[in-house]
């Protein structure tokens, strides 16, 4: 059975809804700069990539906003634009609807402002646990639009986004939904959760004077990732029930592989990262020589980014240098659980458009990063197939795979 | 603060809680349920006033509360003199 995407929805600092986020993307604009939703000056890291345009009140009442974390907000925008963007699913019986969705924080924006509350002891809100839990965006697109179906919530940290959209494709093959509204959704630039990042070293602190160039994965003397936020939301449904209701297609969502390191809880290991790639490309019934473009996870930490490059040339052995490889992230940052989610529709718009978008900030590679990362400046290159990459804390390695209607045959 | 300005703040707290509710129509009487209160949003209101107000709600003396009167009420007799910073 095929599956296919009929509708994105996207929410990031470098834009909200697809066309401003892929023509940014395509003109490798940074959305990175000093943190303003609350005061970093005293931090080791300053900056982030946040949606600094977004105001829940242009398209929630009050009552929502009230009741609803960050994240959630910006997973109910992103899920409002990837519903008008599929022309509505009326065709379906609202039992047949599921919603899938990743985040690796959860609400914790609630959670800061209400444990910070408690330690000044002042009242605590009674939504903060509905807040915070970390399936409210996906029970919240549940009740805004009355989908009754399954609903899940994938937190595997950094994969999150892109677990929700594998565990939709099984939802969807197991025939357990008609469609899947699946995605991420992350709102963790705060002051607690930047400061544990801050304590493992995984964030870069060389950069904040120079916001724009401080994502630069593959690149000579990175040292580490940006925090983002963002959310992305696809529309999944299976192909044939897509075409009968005329829906448009973007792609067909083909594979998905997911493998745990089961040896360190935060260290990448490049053996799962294989066999997550491995087994997304088996999952869809092609074979490793088919894929002519990665949407690589990339956060430009040294050790990530090394690992991922050595991941890519061992399965792919000599083929991996004509794979064209992107990182999103150094245009907006580590968005957490939405980063796959926003990393598989830059993925499907290189399909639907034949445009690979850029890794900026990469003017000296790596000598261990050498492959093709399409250093800088957009590339023309009409692909039939893509996987986008998620390697999450726990030893969470998931890979998904896309391609157009002639890709797959 | 004195009563019709607790009252007033009292009514635009539970206006957020509720779509599309005429203001006007409400007063002392008007009871929580009729309002369309839910008891997550009655709760979310004590937590409302006692940011604007601040007080503590008795927590056990909370649960008795039923209309907007209940709560102004307990607001006059517990405001405290200077105004909270």
């Amino acid at each position: 059975m095929r599956v296919a995407v009929t509708g994105m929805g996207v929410v990031s600092p470098i834009g909200i809804g697809v066309d401003q986020f892929w023509s940014a993307a395509v003109k490798g604009v940074s959305g990175i700069k000093r943190i303003t939703s609350f005061d970093a000056s005293s931090r080791r890291s300053q900056i982030a990539g946040e949606v600094a345009d977004f105001d829940p009140s242009t398209f929630l009442s009050q009552k929502y906003i009230e009741q609803t974390d960050r994240f959630t907000q910006l997973a109910l925008l992103a899920a409002r634009l990837a519903l008008e963007d599929a022309g509505g699913l009326d065709a379906y019986g609202s039992h047949r609807i599921g919603v899938s969705i990743g985040s690796g924080m959860g609400g914790f924006s609630t959670f800061e402002s209400s444990a910070l509350r408690k330690f000044r002891n002042q009242p605590v809100s009674p939504f903060t646990v509905p807040r915070t839990m970390a399936n409210s965006a996906a029970a919240w697109i549940a009740i805004k639009h009355g989908f009754k179906g399954m609903n899940l919530t994938s937190s595997t940290a950094c994969s999150s986004g892109a677990n929700a959209i594998g565990a939709a494709l099984d939802l969807l093959r197991a025939g357990r939904a008609d469609v899947v509204v699946a995605g991420g959704a992350e709102a963790c630039v705060l002051p607690l959760t930047i400061n544990g990042f801050e304590i493992l070293y995984a964030l870069t602190t060389t950069s904040n004077d120079n916001p724009a160039g401080a994502s630069r994965p593959f690149a000579k003397g990175r040292d580490g990732f940006v925090m983002g936020e963002g959310a992305g939301i696809l529309i999944l449904e299976k192909e044939e029930q897509a075409r009968s209701r005329g829906a448009k297609i973007y792609a067909e969502l083909a594979g998905y592989g997911q493998a745990c390191d089961a040896t360190h809880i935060v260290m990448p290991n490049m053996e799962g990262q294989i066999a997550a790639m491995r087994e997304a490309i088996r999952d869809a019934g092609m074979k490793p020589d088919s894929i002519e473009y990665i949407n690589a996870h990339a956060t430009s930490t040294p050790l990530g980014d090394a690992v991922e490059t050595r991941a890519i040339k061992n399965l792919f052995g000599a083929r991996a240098a004509d794979i064209a490889i992107s990182a999103t992230k150094s245009m907006i940052g580590h968005s957490i659980g939405a980063s796959a989610a926003i990393g598989s529709i830059a993925t499907i718009m290189s399909l639907h458009t034949g445009t690979i978008h850029p890794t900026i900030n990469l003017d000296e590679a790596d000598p261990e990063c050498d492959l093709d990362y399409t250093p800088n400046v957009a590339r023309k290159k009409n692909i039939r197939t893509g996987l986008c990459n998620a390697f999450g804390f726990g030893g969470n390695n998931a890979s998904i795979l896309f391609t157009t209607h002639e890709g797959r045959d | 603060m004195d009563t019709a300005e607790i009252e007033a703040k009292v009514i635009q707290f539970i206006a957020t809680k509720v779509e599309n509710l005429d203001t006007s129509t409400i007063n002392r009487s008007s009871k929580f349920e009729e309002l369309g209160l839910d008891s997550m949003d009655t709760i979310q209101l004590l937590f409302d006033a006692e940011d604007a107000f601040g007080i503590n709600f008795d927590s056990e003396e909370a649960k008795g509360f039923s209309t907007v009167g209940d709560i102004v009420s307990y607001i006059e007799t517990h405001q405290p003199s200077a105004a909270p910073q």
